[in-house]
Formats: C-alpha cells, structure tokens, sequence
C-alpha cells in the first residue's frame, strides 16, 4: 500500500519532538526597532532591518506614489512583459551603488542563487565554497551538474588546497562561493585573502553579501569595505536586510547581467516584483547615501553593545559585525534565554543544534541604527539579570 | 518511551596501560605485580553518574551483570532499579570474556536497544562477537587499546552519547570493530585487524530544510551517493585498476556497483569485475605488476579515523608508493568524519608518512561529487 498524506502529520510530529520547528509570532504593525508582537510591545532584536529602513517615510512615500503611477502589479514576467520603466532605474541604480558595470534584481536573494550558480558552470567545473555559506548557494550549489568542494569556515589554508588540487584535475572553470558576513557568528569573509587566491589560481569569486550590505563599506557592502569591487565577480544582495524593502540582486559585468537575463530559470519563469517594491529599493539605496549618520549610528551601536554585553561574561564568538551572538552553551538554555528575554519585552531568536555546534546555542543579538542608548541598556539589564537567574555565565 | 540498556563492565580493564602492557587478557598478575590499578570501575560509575543527571530515572531500564561487572557501579551512580541478569560467583576478583560473552547473551533474550559498556577493544571484540551487528553497542573507554568506532572520545563524552541516543538525536550507523592481536603484539609485532563491523551511535547527518528546520538523512542515502560517486568515477577512467579498502562503508560501496566485495580485506577490480579476492601484499603486487594504472578507495577505520595502517596492512608502503598518493581516493560518511575531523596515516614506513603530512590535507568524497578538505595526521609530528 502506498503512503498518502498521513505522512505530513508524523513528519511534522518527528520536527516538533525533536524541538525543530518554528514557532510564528505575528507582528501587529510594522517592523521597527519597537515592535508588536501579538498585543505584546517590545524591543526587535532579530530583525535584519540594520538601518531602521523598513518603516523609513521617504520608503513608504516612494511606494505609495509608485502604486499610484504604476498599479499594484508588474503583470508579467520579466523576461516578456513585466518589466517597467521603474525596474530598469532600479538596475541603474543598483550598478551605480555597487560600483558595476550593470545589475538585475531577483524575486529574492535565494533566487539569485539557485537560478544564477548552476547556470555558471557544468561538468567538469568546480564550485569551491564556504562550509558555513547560507542555505541559498547550498542550493545553488546542488543544482549545478559540477564537482563540489568544501573547506572549513574561512579556512584560508584549505581553500589554498581545493585550489591546487582542482589544478592538478584541470577543471576548466573555478568558482570559490562566499557569504560576505556569516550569518550566524556575525564576522567577515576574508575578501581580500579569497580574491588573491583565486586570481592565483585563476578562479573566479562569487560573494553573498545579504548581511553586508548597509553595514560594511559604508553601506555599500564588501566590495567597497575591501576595495575589491572590480574583483568579485558575481555579487549578490538583497533589499529585505539592511534595505529594509524587499528582492534580491546580482551585480556585476554587462555581460554577466545579459546572461543572468537569458539562463537563470528562477528569473525568467517568476513574475517580475511589484513596481512600488521597485520605487522603494531606490528610495532605500539613496537614504543610505544621504543619511551617512544610519550606519555609524548602526556601528556605534555595535560597539556598545558588544563591550556591554561581553563585560556581563558572555562570549560572542567570532561577531565583527551587528549580529552578536551571546553563547550560552546547549539548546535547551538558549530556548530558555529566548523566552525570558521575551517576557521581558524582548523579542530574540535563538541559534541551537544543528544550526550550531551542540554547545554553542546562542541568542542571535541584531543591532539596529534606530536603538537608543536607552533600549540598549533595557536589552542589557535584561540580559544582567537573567544570567544570573538561569545561571547562564 | 523506556530504553533498555545492557550496562557491563569489564572490571580489568585498562590496568596494562600504565604498566605498558597492550591489554589486560591473560595477564592480570602480571599487572597487578606491576602495580596496575584499576580504573574501568570508577570510570563506568561517572559516566553513569553524568547520564543521569541529564535523565529522568524512568527512561532507562538498566539490565547488567552481579557484583563487579555492573551491579556495583550503577548502584555506587545512584541507580535504583536494576535488574540482574547474568550472575558471577561470589567474591570473583576477577572475569573473563567468556563472562562478558555470557553476559551479552542475556541482553540479547531482554532485547536490549543498546549495550553501553565500560572496557577497551577486546571487551569490544568480545561484545561483538555476541551481538553481532544486530544490537548497537557504545563504549565508555577504559582500555589500553581503544581503536573500535564504539566508544566516545572520554567518559563525560560517552555520557553525553548514550543521553543523545536516548533522547533519539543521534542514530544508529556502522563502526568497526578493530583489535590488536595481543599474542602476536607481545611477541613484537604490530598488528591491528579489523574484527567486524557492528552497529555504533553515530552523529546523524544533517540536510538545513529551512533556517532551523533539519531534517536527517540515513547513513545508507550518504552511501549511495558515494556509490554512485566512485561509479562515475570508474566509467571516467575505464582503463584503471580499482583497489578497494576494508571496512563498512567500502564494503557497501562495492556491493552497489556490484562487486562482491570482501569486507574485512583487500579487493581488486578491473572494469567493474573482480580480479583478485581479499588480496595480501603479494597478491596486491601481482595484480599491479598486470595493471599498472590504478586507484585506491579508502575509507575511515574506526575511531581514530585512520585511512592507513590500522585493519588494512596489506596495503603497505610498496603498495601505495605502486599506486601513488595522488590515486589514493578516500570516502567517507559525513558523521564518520564529525567523530574524526583529521584522517590519520600510519604506513611504518617513515619516508612515505612523511610524503602524506607534506600533502597536510586530503579531499574526502562525502557525497555524491562532493568532497571536502580534511587535516592529515601522521606519526611524524
């Protein structure tokens, strides 16, 4: 006898015993660094929203006029009749920002990777990448009919490895995959050591840069952190972090761009993204440029926060960015942390097994431009007297 | 739901380690006289004490033996309810494996899911040659000699495994079991066999299905995708020899592409037939003298994961230098390489140890057209 759908329900059981599956809390209102959860005011510490944009009025503004002038739709594909006037700004503007030759934007960020990856080599090609890299090029990854090679996280000497010994198996095309900031522990790729790697062995370099981008360069991402533009060959973003909008991004050469258009599946058979999301992009990357003072204050932010909360004895792992990790060993005792930070009026999201190592649970801290002193001193007196109360350090 | 646990200890375990004996069979006076203690009893007792302070009482039933080989410690760790099912007589300062065999027996007529023993590699030898590959069986290492995939790298971390395995979090999947001949090692000669492989708690694999949704996917998936791997592999290079290891993994690799394989020693093949069977040094030779062009496929042995010089001498340092390090393919689960992040390599010859730690790093096939970077330790450094 054939299963049927009753396997849905024991699958999902198998997840829930196992303490896998998601709880969703819904927001009542917009995501700001004060928030409603469910009726319940609190301070968001597990958004992406770095610099505060996603309620930002001049994002909201654009997206209101732009509904008006162009309608709540795109109406087609891309590729055959959904792209308007107001995306093709959108491109323009992204190349001027990321400082490329061209640019496309994407449904999402994952998008971009399991469309853009597999189209980019074949058999007899090798995709080297990070053992920490998000689930997205891990997908684009597996798509792809080419070998595969992973070295450990940020790994220099590894990669160097991968490197000589795909050069022994005279693989005809190279690609090392990096995320620019490692989602998890907060810290930076080594772009510098990966693009001169990969210029030595002649590989090409392909960088997600989902969590630096708002953050890193100025805003810009890692390539101006770095000043290593002209040298990644493929970089992907997205407007739903730091952007505070919405869809995902590729940067790079013309004619990296006029390929994405005309092989990457996840492009051509999805509708086109709504035009408001469009107007809102653009108003998204020109606040960055006019208000410098979101990603200091974003910065300044980090740095206190992070001298705070390791003076309280938490360790913050290998953090070099807004997303701090405060470690507290097992599972169960992030899960804990998470809910009493929750009671506190802190909403956070804890990082157990299998994301991490079984004793590295964490709480994954997200700074964020629009905190005041004083709501991070209410996230840190919070976090003081719960340590002692669940005996965390 | 309760899990049934087999609890045993080998009471004498380990007391030839500070004495440089390589084991305790046979030669327990002779340790004492050495001044050996032991050290197996208080080592079965924290680790038990450890498992229960993450456990509530009512989840394990403890079956085990009287006296010495169990009784004592779980009731010293502060467990209430045992059940005794294999008796020794009275006052018996010491056992031997034909208790421990004894003794496994009784765990198999109560179904135990697990034995959980306190011991080195011969009271692992001896368990396995019970229960056979049909009850999993992890170690609480206490032995001179601990090279078998059962046991946790200590104490505290062999706790720690029986309460993941409890709580259902870490699987079943295959280890060897390896073991020094003891006869021949005091009579200077250095040689470690594998003796099985058995069925040990191992780490899962992991697939992310969302941001912190995982789902497990089985040892026996991993090894089809390698299979597949190495058959890619072997139509690319039709003109090749294919020399595979020993071991569980090598062994399933082989019977997928259709080689009936030897489990425990050295196979050739040659366009996907079998040209030589459980092959020694010389007949390795022979077979590379007729096809000079060939490959080897290695996998991790045991605990240490070592891919040479433990339970596959026949692949000696003439062998390999025959094939060449850059033929040398290894494979590997992706949960044998969690319990051993660095391959190891013990040729006995010091010239060709030192040509794999200049290598420092080997690509380990872990998927299907998958590999990763692993660390290579010799005995050189």
């Amino acid at each position: 006898m054939k299963e049927k759908t009753e396997f849905l329900e024991r699958e999902y059981k198998e997840l829930e015993e196992k303490g896998y599956t998601w709880v969703i809390r819904d927001l009542l209102g917009p995501s700001d660094v004060h928030v409603n959860v469910e009726g319940k005011e609190c301070i968001m510490l597990a958004s992406n929203n770095y610099l505060n944009l996603a309620n930002h009025p001049k994002l909201k503004e654009a997206a209101m006029n732009a509904i008006e002038k162009y309608g709540a739709g795109a109406g087609s594909d891309w590729s055959i009749a959904g792209t308007m006037d107001i995306h093709q700004k959108l491109y323009r503007k992204i190349a001027e920002f990321k400082n490329t030759e061209d640019a496309v934007t994407f449904q999402t960020g994952f998008a971009v990777n399991a469309g853009v990856i597999p189209q980019l080599v074949g058999k007899g090609d090798i995709l080297i990448s990070d053992e920490l890299n998000h689930g997205s090029i891990i997908d684009g990854v597996r798509l792809s009919k080419a070998d595969r090679a992973i070295y450990s996280h940020s790994n220099m000497g590894e990669l160097e490895k991968v490197l000589q010994d795909a050069d022994k198996k005279n693989y005809r095309r190279a690609i090392i995959l990096t995320d620019g900031v490692f989602s998890m522990d907060g810290d930076i790729a080594k772009m510098d050591e990966i693009c001169k790697l990969a210029e030595e062995y002649g590989a090409m370099v392909y960088v997600d840069d989902a969590h630096g981008e708002g953050v890193l360069g100025d805003g810009h991402g890692i390539g101006r952190e770095f000043d290593l533009e002209k040298k990644i060959d493929f970089q992907v973003g997205t407007f739903s972090k730091a952007f505070g909008s919405f869809g995902g991004m590729l940067a790079g050469s013309e004619s990296l761009i006029k390929f994405a258009y005309n092989t990457a599946r996840t492009w051509l058979l999805s509708a086109a993204f709504p035009p408001h999301v469009a107007a809102a992009n653009i108003a998204a990357l020109e606040v960055v440029e006019e208000e410098p003072e979101r990603v200091k204050k974003l910065w300044d932010n980090t740095r206190y926060f992070k001298k705070e909360i390791e003076s309280l004895g938490f360790d913050t792992g290998y953090s070099q960015t807004p997303i701090i990790p405060a470690i507290v060993g097992d599972s169960k005792k992030a899960k804990e942390l998470a809910e009493n930070l929750y009671r506190e009026g802190i909403f956070a999201l804890a990082i157990v097994f299998p994301m991490v190592a079984r004793d590295k649970a964490r709480i994954r801290n997200q700074m964020n431009a629009g905190m005041t002193r004083e709501d991070l001193d209410k996230i840190l007196s919070a976090y003081e007297k719960l340590s002692t109360k669940l005996k965390l350090v | 739901m309760t899990s049934k646990i087999g609890f045993i200890v080998n009471p004498i375990a380990g007391m030839g380690g500070r004495v440089g004996l390589k084991g305790t069979d046979g030669v327990v006076k002779k340790a004492e006289e050495l001044g050996a203690k032991r050290v197996a009893p208080f080592k079965a007792e924290q680790a038990v004490k450890e498992f229960l302070s993450m456990h509530r009482e009512e989840d394990v039933k403890w079956f085990t033996c009287s006296n010495i080989m169990g009784e004592e410690e779980l009731k010293k760790a502060g467990v209430e309810d045992i059940e005794v099912v294999y008796f020794l007589k009275k006052n018996r300062e010491e056992t031997t494996a034909d208790d421990t065999k004894k003794a496994c027996k009784k765990f198999l007529e109560k179904n135990v899911d697990l034995v959980f023993f306190c011991g080195g590699d011969g009271t692992a030898r001896d368990i396995f040659e019970v229960v056979k590959d049909k009850t999993p069986i992890l170690g609480i290492p206490s032995g001179v000699k601990m090279h078998s995939g059962v046991f946790g790298i200590n104490t505290s971390a062999s706790a720690k495994m029986l309460h993941e395995f409890v709580n259902k979090r870490l699987t079943i999947g295959d280890v060897e079991i390896l073991d020094l001949d003891e006869e021949k090692y005091r009579k200077g000669e250095w040689n470690i066999r594998i003796f099985g492989v058995a069925k040990g708690i191992i780490e899962p694999t992991y697939v992310q299905v969302g941001k912190t949704v995982f789902k497990s996917v089985s040892d026996d998936e991993i090894k089809d995708e390698l299979s597949e791997h190495i058959a890619d592999e072997m139509n690319m290079h039709p003109d090749y020899l294919y020399i595979f290891g020993s071991g569980g993994t090598i062994d399933y690799i082989a019977k997928k592409i259709g080689v009936e394989n030897t489990l425990l020693g050295i196979d050739a093949v040659y366009k996907k037939k079998l040209v030589g069977k459980d092959l020694n040094e010389e007949g390795l030779l022979r077979v590379l003298d007729k096809h000079p062009k060939a490959k080897v496929i290695l996998s991790p042995i045991g605990a240490q994961g070592f891919i040479l010089g433990r339970g596959n001498l026949q692949l000696s340092p003439r062998v390999i230098r025959r094939i060449g390090l850059d033929n040398i393919i290894v494979v590997s689960t992706p949960s044998k390489l969690a319990s051993t992040p660095v391959i190891r390599v013990d040729t006995g010859d010091k010239q060709l140890d030192h040509e794999f730690a200049e290598k420092e790093y080997m690509m380990v096939v872990i998927g299907y057209r998958l590999s990763r970077v692993v660390r290579i330790q010799t005995n050189n450094f």
